[in-house]
């Protein structure tokens, strides 16, 4: 009886996260969402070349990280340095503003996860993606 | 110098004993050696018939390095009871060099050389001398890599360029006594695992003496950094004669540097001393006279500061510094500023020509005169002024202040900048003298307005991160004015600032309004309320807004083409019902009101008119007086983005009018 209960408990809070899941709309359009897709936007001209280099790659925590310096000339290692972080800066802000776009503002890590997975499936073909096992090319 | 001599024994003994025996090869093994400066074990040498040697040694430990399976193959292999030689020799560990060492038994003189391709040579000497020994090293073209396996893991390790000049020791039984160090770098290069600390084809040269007096040592050196690159996260610097000298004392604890001379290429000379212990600043003093500030800023300073206003800014001019460090803070600062400039790279803000003498103290109350010359904020150009600071510590107080701006001015009343639990805040109120509309606007690259901006600001507070108005913040424009309560603007220096509060409009004249954005001509008085506004990255984001025809008397008229744009708003559906024949005729119409609301929510807004009704049409304009017009809404929800399109296009094309 009581496993039972456990087991219906469990379903039950599997049902919730799902529906926060479902419930999120990843796609909302604030003022300050866009302002951060644009910035995003932005920076992913002057990123992308990092990305296919190899010097700078995904993680699986919805951010990205600078994975090979020494591929990078020595005068543009600081501005890779720099792109990281601000990049970085707006990906959080990014998660926490579509949380509470959505008025739920502890749903952050979860939309998080979700994006993570997202940039890792839209990656180019070569790009370096840090996980568990260490960086491996998509 | 001892365990040689037992080694000669040994091997004299295996000399002799070979000779008697007449055998073809011999081999010796040696359990271990040890000797202060290396400790040896599973030494086996086996000497072939042949004059050639091969030594192994299982493991070497030389200070803190610890080799294992050294093996050195002499081509030829010599001993006699005054010298043992090893000639063309081989070293496992670095095939690509030949070794050749000797040593002289009875003068205790002893010669390694290691020779390899493009003339790259090794020489090092070791002999006693009257108080101890003394041991030298001539270095040409060495490979700095070969230096990689000596230095500790972690540490920047060569990997590319060579060595040449002259290290000299000198020492005796308790240790080195002296060292002398002439060095040239060509083309270095070096780098850690992480690639943070790595620079690239480095020239330059490199002095050291140190001589030790009982525990401590007194040293001096001077570097010359001539060329090359080099990033230390996260300064990125070319070498262009950068020259750096100093001199000091070490006494095993406390690292003293007590006069240093520092030369930075397009900034200037500074001179410092200082002494750390552990790693750890306990006191310095750092002076620089007439410093460019352009190059200090950009490369000494800006790659430290995070994105922000600063940091995308540029400085100018010269400024004499001097700082005094102490007990871990900043004791005093004496800051000479000679015409410097600030400007921030996209035109926010700009203050150029500032002279001022500067003492500050972190213990005693002083008091700054700032002179500028002038500047701009946001466009609008600031006229020169004079500011008084008291400085108490980390505590600025400007009790009064005046900013020039165009024909009017900003008074500031009790600025007050400070730090409290590790954030900076700062506070103050004012009042803004009239300004004219016209020059203020044309500066700030808006539509042309007329008019005079002028206003009182209570009290504006910073916390760290929330800028907030205490009161109400008024300004008179457009003839009426415009109250601003409940002001916040959260996330201030942040991504996306959020500003949110109340507008009251009262009293604006509509021909003034109308005018100023071509909208067509309106004549009357217009009331307003935007409650709740809020504002993300400065796009409304939530609003109730009303706006309505003023209380009394006054004319009430609107032009044809305020008809028509008013009625495009409504979008193409709504300007079909106002379009009368009849209508032609008239440039201008009278009316009795005129009420408008948008209830802003989720980028759409919920539009309303004069009479409060909820659903259906409502009336934007009611008509009054010969010739009337009474201008319908049909829409009621219209997407904000669409709306500010509209009103875009109605404003920047001065649409005519088409009259049916």
């Amino acid at each position: 009886m009581n496993s039972l209960f456990k087991n219906l408990l469990a379903l039950l809070a599997l049902l919730v996260a799902f529906n926060v899941h479902a419930a999120a709309d990843l796609e909302v359009n604030t003022p300050g969402v866009n302002a951060i897709k644009n910035s995003m936007q932005t920076r992913h001209g002057q990123l992308s070349a990092y990305y296919a280099s190899g010097a700078v790659g995904l993680t699986m925590d919805g951010m990205i990280a600078v994975r090979d310096a020494g591929s990078v000339p020595l005068a543009a290692r600081q501005t890779v340095n720099a792109l990281v972080a601000a990049e970085n800066q707006d990906r959080s802000a990014l998660y926490a503003e579509i949380a509470n776009a959505n008025g739920h503002p502890e749903w952050q890590a979860e939309i998080r996860t979700t994006f993570a997975q997202r940039w890792v499936q839209r990656a180019q073909r070569g790009w370096w993606v840090l996980s568990n096992d260490g960086w491996s090319q998509k | 110098m001892r365990y040689l001599t037992h080694i000669r024994n040994l091997l004299s003994a295996l000399l002799l004993l070979s000779t008697a025996a007449g055998a073809a090869e011999f081999a010796l093994s040696v359990a271990d050696v040890n000797a202060p400066a290396f400790k040896a074990q599973g030494i086996r040498l086996v000497l072939p018939a042949d004059g050639s040697a091969d030594l192994q040694i299982a493991n070497l430990k030389l200070q803190q390095h610890e080799f294992r399976n050294l093996r050195v193959r002499c081509g030829g292999f010599t001993l006699s009871s005054a010298q043992m030689s090893c000639r063309n020799g081989r070293l496992d560990a670095i095939p690509d060099a030949k070794l050749d060492f000797s040593y002289d038994f009875s003068g205790q003189r002893w010669q390694l050389a290691l020779v390899a391709a493009s003339g790259e040579s090794w020489q090092v000497d070791g002999q006693p001398d009257k108080r101890g020994w003394q041991v030298s090293a001539q270095l040409r073209n060495a490979q700095g890599k070969r230096l990689s396996p000596l230095l500790p893991a972690g540490m920047p390790l060569p990997a590319q360029g060579a060595l040449n000049g002259n290290v000299r020791a000198r020492g005796d039984a308790s240790g080195v006594q002296a060292v002398d160090a002439d060095l040239q770098l060509a083309e270095i290069g070096f780098s850690d695992a992480s690639g943070l600390h790595a620079a690239e084809k480095l020239r330059g040269d490199i002095k050291f003496t140190a001589n030790r007096k009982g525990v401590a040592w007194d040293w001096q050196g001077s570097v010359v950094w001539q060329s090359g690159e080099m990033f230390w996260q996260p300064l990125y610097l070319s070498g262009d004669n950068h020259a750096l000298s100093a001199s000091g004392r070490y006494d095993g604890k406390s690292f003293e540097i007590e006069q240093a001379v520092l030369d930075l290429p397009e900034v200037g000379r500074m001179q410092f001393s200082a002494t750390l212990q552990q790693g750890r600043l306990l006191q310095g003093v750092l002076r620089g006279d007439k410093l460019t500030l352009t190059k200090l800023f950009e490369n000494y300073a800006r790659p430290f500061l995070a994105k922000g206003a600063l940091a995308e800014a540029a400085l100018y001019g010269r400024a004499d510094v001097e700082i005094q460090y102490r007990n871990d803070a900043v004791q005093a600062l004496r800051l000479g500023l000679h015409d410097v400039g600030i400007a921030d790279v996209s035109q926010r803000f700009a203050l150029l020509g500032v002279n001022s003498e500067i003492n500050w103290r972190l213990d005693a109350p002083t008091t700054a005169r700032i002179d500028f010359a002038g500047g701009a904020l946001l466009g609008v150009p600031l006229q020169a002024g004079q500011w008084t600071v008291n400085m108490k510590g980390l505590d600025f107080a400007v009790p009064q202040a005046e900013l020039a701006i165009l024909d009017g001015k900003l008074d500031l009343h009790n600025l007050h900048i400070y730090q409290q639990a590790d954030a900076w805040r700062w506070e103050f109120a004012g009042s803004l003298l009239p300004i004219s509309m016209e020059q203020f606007s044309e500066a700030a690259g808006l539509p042309k307005m007329l008019g005079t901006l002028a206003g009182r600001i209570p009290r504006v507070n910073y916390d760290g991160s929330e800028i907030n108005v205490d009161g109400a913040l008024l300004f008179n424009v457009f003839d009426g004015t415009v109250v601003a309560t409940h002001l916040k603007l959260a996330n201030a220096f942040g991504r996306s600032p959020q500003l949110s509060g109340d507008l009251a409009l009262r009293n604006l004249d509509l021909d003034l309004l109308t005018r100023t954005f071509s909208f067509g001509n309106m004549q009357g008085r217009l009331d307003g309320d935007v409650n709740n506004l809020q504002l993300q990255d400065w796009q409304p984001s939530r609003f109730d807004a009303r706006l309505y025809s003023s209380a009394g008397n006054y004319p009430r008229k609107i032009s044809q083409r305020a008809v028509q744009n008013i009625s495009a708003l409504g979008g193409a559906g709504a300007a079909a019902a106002i379009q009368r024949s009849y209508l032609r005729f008239f440039e201008n119409f009278g009316y009795e009101r005129i009420g408008w609301s948008c209830v802003l929510r989720n980028g759409v807004c919920a539009m309303g008119g004069i009479e409060g009704a909820n659903s259906g049409t409502y009336a934007i304009i009611k008509g009054g007086g010969i010739p009337a017009i009474s201008v319908m809404g049909y829409n009621r929800n219209v997407s904000w983005r669409e709306l500010l399109t509209r009103l875009k296009r109605v404003t920047q094309n001065n649409v005519k009018p088409i009259i049916k």
